[in-house]
């Protein structure tokens, strides 16, 4: 068939549906039927993806010091051990790679409401800005480098809202600095988008056949071309501060445009995409696996090759029911060190851990290239904070996983110096995705041996 | 910079209040230790003003009564009220060249956008599903510094425009589509058992929506499942299906009996299939527009034959929601069509958007001018000018050359005007000489009235408001006033209570927490969902009805259902339908006894008497508490071996430390206050856990004895102004558009005063907003963005910026 089956909701229906939990059939039937985009290439691609989670893990600086650590992998090769909360991972151990001793100084002493934007900016925000002011975001600077020539540059998801009031600051700073992980440059957060049915739309687009997918474009081309002659004009009539806020909105014009041609080139026959989602599910553990599904498919159809995924949102209430931990998350992260709360959180840290798991074996089932799409990416996943009870920031639970086209050294625990910079984890990240950069952010160095 | 005196003999002695400062507040305020980075030593009474920044500052710490800390000698209530008192006298009677801050340019929130859309096209549209999340600056979303823009805002604008336009519009010919509408999921109280507020009286169950028909035509309707299940009680009696199209009968089909009972008892899931097929493609015609569906049973007498089933309550698996042997809507309700469309004759957005109709193809193009420049005028807030019609016109142009000719047209000026940036954003022109660093000027007309409609209503000026702007009376005071008060009595001005009042209250989303199920077993959905009426009807009847905004603590009525009557321990109310009650219960008066507040500021396992205190000193006192520091051991737990205790226990222990004091000292006794509402807002007497009774007696910090709600209230009112500023300054955030500075302060004083004289009624509140130099005037920005000229020697500014 050349054209695609899915059927169109009306908006209304959208909005009567909206968080009503159904079983959807999630993706996985649509995974086969949508190889035949990822048409082989002759050098494989690489995919870049960070993965958040809030509220650190339990690792050796609880007050019952290593013993409780439930973290941190130990030794190399065939002594490579992993951890309670990271063992789901086992089956891909051989592409884990996970890092001690690692410091971000950019989110010190901000208790949650700098955490999840710094972990990939290592720079501190200027919370006396009016607005959001940092750094552009490792992966937004990665999207600029080798996402150009997909629909998408980069893809921003979350499982549930970034707006939670205990993460954002009264005051200045808000929730800039909370409610994301990707800047796209100094002043431009990026939204997380957690309504599956919009990531679904962004990432197919609209239009029933390619006779209307033209006409969309045509149509799209030409209200940019007004958007852009009429925001000049506004320009015009404007002072110099105002002048530069349209800037960036013509920045983002150009962007779209950009897309609207890429688009244009994008070659959906033969798919057959499911319903689009309803909206965000009740059901977290679905929520979560349908968020997955939709990078994965983002992936393997080549639309994007950048994605950065807030787990569970900084500072949320959400309960854990279904793991058998009806405590609220945040709460029950102010740990006090009290063993029950500590087995909990694990629980949680390890429920995390699965769905990741559960996401690198589909990965792993999808050819690409000469192997897999899991042997060509690379993933960062892992926290900003440390232990939640003290919302410090050393040490750093991260480790890296995939692939990576060749060019990571798995199964590895790496013993680094005491107190080493994020931002050199960062660097390790920004060169094995095609940079060249001696040093970034307080960066010291790149990680070695990886 | 005025010159400091650089003496320790300071200022004038016969000054009380200055001593009291003196005495209280520079053993850590001092230039050795510079606590918080802020030293008085070298200040005097005189300097008052020129420190503005820093006294504003302390100010709120003392309304706060989070200065002097916990643990260190207090002067009392009285004498600190003086000071207060004393410094904001000082600072409002100095001439100050702040009497505006610079807003800059700002989109529209998406918020806005919808109601921009209902506005000029009479199409209704969910905000959340077409545009990302909005960022929010102390719960607001209409902050202009933080209305950046995305790849992702800007693609889904633009395909929004599209959308809307074709929406709003139509086509004689549309496409098929199919539609789906999920009946709400069926709740404790919900079971479709009983009639359900807002349907059709006499029918009982089922659910009501609005779907728009895009073109006159025949459109087939499916319900994909009545509860005609494996075990089919629901056909164990007859009953009647009903489809209503804006309350007129289109279909009747009966379900259930004795006929249809045999033959699901001896054909299984075939003939259940059977007899769904009855309710399946039921073709009906429709006219085009928006319309509302309803889809329900005809209630019948209850016969003594309806065995109720006794003794089943909800629970996993198995769940018998719903106790009556009787059919429910269950499945989705599905339309697909139109079949056969014959037109498209009139819909209330063509209506709107139409305002003329051209005779001969001659006349089409001036008529879409015509329409062209009444859209454009509406949505850009401003005269149109030829350049405007001229650009609108080539969409015209282009579009009309399609297959729908000049509905066509006119469909792509609607996109053209949707996406334009004169729609999108709204800027303040610069005047003079942009270079003027901080110089302040009045809005112009049109300025002002977008400002004025963009508080009031969430969205831009109506043709009214323009029209004064274009005859230059706007500004006239009596003018202004009068265009208040018409504003505020329309119901655009729900906006207030929406986007104001709830997002203030941080209550415009209950959904965050989620209360165990194992603890609280009463609690779902219906639950939640009756909170969430009752805050936003109770917010609307003191807001909008014009009361003292007091009574947001102290009001005796509150809006009930039967539901949440029982929870709150009322038994005289019956039915789903929330009415106006009056509470003999004082607990239960106004916001402290709400279970929207209750819900909000607890934990889904546990109440927290320091949210609770957060919430009270933030949202009603307008003094935040500091945020937690880090590296602090929060050690709460019960040691092994120990009987559990309260929380209001485990927090005092933990308040033994004094680093821990200094804040919670402050926060948590206002919690305390309110531990006898759980969770989920009853009351209760004993801890459960703990089995201990609970003690909500406490002092507040300042020394104010208070025991339970009700003396909480009262003592939060024992200073009237505290509340009514706390809430003013919100309401002046939200009407500006951007935040406070400290320079604003003496004007939000100003403000608080003038309504006492007003019984601090709403409107005088708004009626002062208006008015005030901070409403009707801009500064252009200051050379560095961020960087306060007002900057204070006495604040060591590297160690006073960590405060996030």
């Amino acid at each position: 068939m050349a054209y695609l089956t899915r059927k169109h909701l009306s908006r209304r229906t959208v909005l009567r549906g909206a968080g009503v939990a159904i079983g959807l059939p999630l993706l996985d039937a649509m995974i086969p039927a949508a190889t035949a985009l990822a048409q082989t290439a002759a050098a494989p691609r690489l995919r870049v993806g960070f993965f958040y989670i809030p509220h650190g893990a339990i690792m050796w600086n609880t007050s019952h010091g290593p013993e409780m650590d439930r973290w941190t992998p130990s030794g190399a090769g065939e002594s490579f051990r992993l951890s309670p909360i990271l063992e789901p991972l086992e089956p891909f151990k051989h592409l884990v790679v996970s890092f001690s001793n690692l410091e971000n100084k950019a989110n010190q002493n901000s208790v949650h409401s700098l955490v999840p934007a710094t972990w990939l900016s290592g720079v501190r925000p200027d919370t006396r800005a009016s607005g959001a002011k940092m750094a552009q975001t490792i992966d937004q600077m990665i999207a600029e480098r080798i996402g150009q020539e997909t629909p998408l540059p980069s893809l921003e998801v979350a499982s549930e809202t970034t707006i939670q009031a205990a993460a954002c600051s009264a005051g200045s700073g808000g929730c800039y600095y909370s409610a994301t992980l990707s800047f796209r440059n100094a002043t431009s957060p990026l939204p997380m988008e957690f309504n599956p049915r919009k990531v679904f739309i962004r990432l197919f687009g609209e239009g029933d056949t390619p006779e209307e997918r033209d006409a969309i474009a045509r149509r799209t081309q030409s209200l940019l071309d007004l958007v852009a002659d009429r925001t000049r004009a506004l320009q015009r009539t404007l002072g110099p501060g105002d002048r530069a806020i349209l800037s960036e909105y013509l920045d983002t014009v150009r962007e779209i445009e950009r897309r609207v041609e890429r688009a244009e080139q994008r070659d959906l026959t033969g798919i057959e995409l499911p319903e689009a989602p309803i909206g965000e599910l009740d059901d977290f553990d679905e929520q979560v696996k349908l968020m997955f599904d939709l990078i994965a498919l983002s992936f393997q159809a080549n639309l994007t090759r950048v994605a950065s995924y807030i787990m569970v949102a900084e500072g949320t209430k959400r309960t854990y029911n279904h793991i058998g931990v009806p405590d609220a998350f945040h709460p029950l992260s102010h740990h006090a060190n009290d063993l029950g709360r500590l087995e909990k959180l694990v629980r949680i840290q390890r429920y995390h851990v699965e769905r990741f798991a559960d996401f690198l074996a589909k990965l792993a089932a999808i050819p690409d290239g000469d192997g897999t799409l899991l042997d060509n990416v690379l993933f960062m996943y892992g926290s900003n904070m440390s232990n939640s009870d003290r919302h410090n920031n050393y040490p750093l639970p991260n480790i890296l996983v995939g692939g990576a086209c060749g060019r990571l050294r798995g199964g590895q625990h790496v013993e680094l110096p005491e107190h080493t910079p994020l931002t050199n984890l960062l660097l390790t990240v920004l060169n094995k995705s095609g940079f060249e950069l001696t040093s970034f952010s307080d960066s010291t160095g790149e990680i070695a041996g990886v | 910079m005025l010159a400091l005196h650089r003496t320790g003999v300071i200022g004038d002695p016969a000054r009380d209040e200055w001593a009291l400062l003196e005495t209280y507040c520079t053993d850590c305020h001092n230039d050795v230790d510079r606590t918080g980075g802020i030293s008085f030593d070298d200040v005097t009474p005189g300097s008052i003003p020129d420190h503005a920044e820093v006294f504003e500052a302390a100010i709120r710490k003392l309304r706060g009564r989070l200065m002097p800390p916990p643990g260190s000698p207090h002067p009392g209530n009285a004498r600190i009220d003086e000071l207060v008192a004393f410094l904001e006298r000082t600072i409002d009677a100095a001439p100050t060249a702040h009497r505006a801050g610079h807003v800059p340019v700002q989109r529209l929130n998406r918020t806005e956008y919808a109601a921009a859309v209902e506005d000029l096209l009479a199409v209704e549209i969910d905000p959340t599903e077409i545009l990302p999340e909005e960022i929010e600056v102390d719960g607001f979303i209409n902050i202009a510094a933080a209305l950046s823009v995305s790849p992702a805002f800007l693609e889904q604008y633009v395909a929004a425009a599209r959308t809307v336009a074709a929406l709003a519009v139509g086509t004689a010919h549309p496409k098929q589509t199919s539609a789906s509408y999920a009946p709400p999921p069926l709740t404790i109280t919900d079971d479709q058992d009983d009639y359900i507020d807002g349907l059709p009286p006499g029918t009982r169950g089922g659910m009501r929506f609005e779907h728009n028909f895009p073109a006159d035509g025949e459109y087939r309707f499916t319900l994909t499942d009545l509860d005609v299940d494996l075990y089919p009680r629901s056909l164990e009696t007859e009953h009647t299906v009903v489809i209503l199209i804006d309350r007129n009968e289109v279909f009747r089909e009966k379900l259930g009996g004795p006929a249809d009972l045999k033959l699901v008892d001896r054909g299984g899931a075939p003939a259940r299939a059977e007899i769904m097929a009855r309710f399946a493609d039921v073709p009906i015609a429709v006219k085009a527009g928006v319309h509302e569906v309803v889809v329900t049973f005809i209630e019948r007498g209850r016969a003594a034959t309806d065995e109720l089933i006794f003794g089943f309550t909800p629970y996993g698996g198995f769940s018998y929601v719903g106790e009556q042997r009787v059919p429910r809507l269950t499945g989705n309700v599905e339309i697909v069509g139109p079949f056969a469309p014959t037109g498209l004759e009139s819909t209330r957005s063509r209506d709107r958007i139409f305002v003329c109709r051209p005779e001969s193809p001659d006349a089409e193009r001036a008529c879409a001018e015509r329409i062209a420049a009444r859209l454009a005028r509406r949505a850009f807030r401003r005269p149109v000018t030829d350049d405007d019609i001229a650009t609108l016109m080539r969409f015209y142009d282009v579009g009309s050359e399609g297959p729908g000719g000049f509905d066509e047209g006119i469909e792509h000026v609607v996109a053209a005007v949707l996406v334009s940036p004169d729609f999108l954003y709204r800027a303040i022109a610069p005047r003079g000489s942009a270079a003027a660093d901080g110089e302040t000027f009045a809005l112009n007309d049109f300025e002002l009235a977008s400002r004025l409609s963009f508080f009031l209503w969430s969205r831009g000026p109506d043709d009214r408001l323009l029209d004064l702007a274009e005859a230059g009376r706007l500004a006239d005071p009596a003018v202004l006033e009068a265009e208040v008060e018409r504003m505020l009595a329309d119901p655009r001005a729900e906006t207030l209570v929406t986007e104001f009042a709830l997002r203030w209250l941080d209550l415009d989303d209950l959904d965050e927490v989620d209360p165990d199920d194992a603890l609280f077993p009463g609690f779902d959905d219906g639950l939640r969902a009756a909170f969430e009426t009752e805050i936003e009807l109770f917010l609307k009847s003191v807001l909008l009805e014009d009361r003292s905004v007091h009574e947001l603590l102290t009001a005796r009525h509150t809006f009930l259902n039967e539901r949440l009557a029982r929870h709150y321990g009322i038994d005289s109310v019956l039915g789903p339908q929330f009415r106006r009650v009056e509470l003999d219960d004082p607990r239960r008066f106004g916001l402290l006894g709400k279970g929207a507040v209750l819900l909000e500021t607890s934990y889904g396992d546990r109440t927290s008497p320091v949210l609770r205190g957060a919430w009270v000193l933030e949202k009603l006192m307008g003094t935040p508490p500091a945020p937690p520091p880090p590296n602090v051991e929060t050690d709460l737990s019960t040691p092994a071996g120990e009987r559990p205790k309260t929380i209001r226990a485990r927090l005092e222990r933990h308040r033994e430390s004094a680093s821990c004091n200094g804040c919670h000292g402050v926060i948590d006794p206002y919690g305390f206050a309110l531990e006898n509402f759980t969770v989920i807002g009853e009351w209760r007497e004993v801890d459960r856990e703990a089995d201990a009774p609970i003690d909500a007696s406490t002092i507040l910090p300042g020394g104010t004895k208070v025991d339970g709600p009700v003396e909480l209230r009262e003592a939060l009112l024992a200073r009237p102004d505290q509340f009514v500023q706390a809430l003013t300054e919100k309401l002046l955030m939200y009407a500006l558009n951007r935040e406070l500075e400290y320079f604003d302060m003496p004007q939000v004083r100003a403000i608080v005063r003038e309504a006492a004289r007003h019984d601090y009624r709403f409107s005088a509140i708004v009626a002062g907003v208006v008015k005030s130099d901070a409403f009707r005037m801009q500064a252009s920005p200051r050379a560095a963005p961020g960087e306060s000229t007002g900057q204070s020697t006495i604040a060591a500014r590297s160690s006073a910026t960590v405060n996030d």
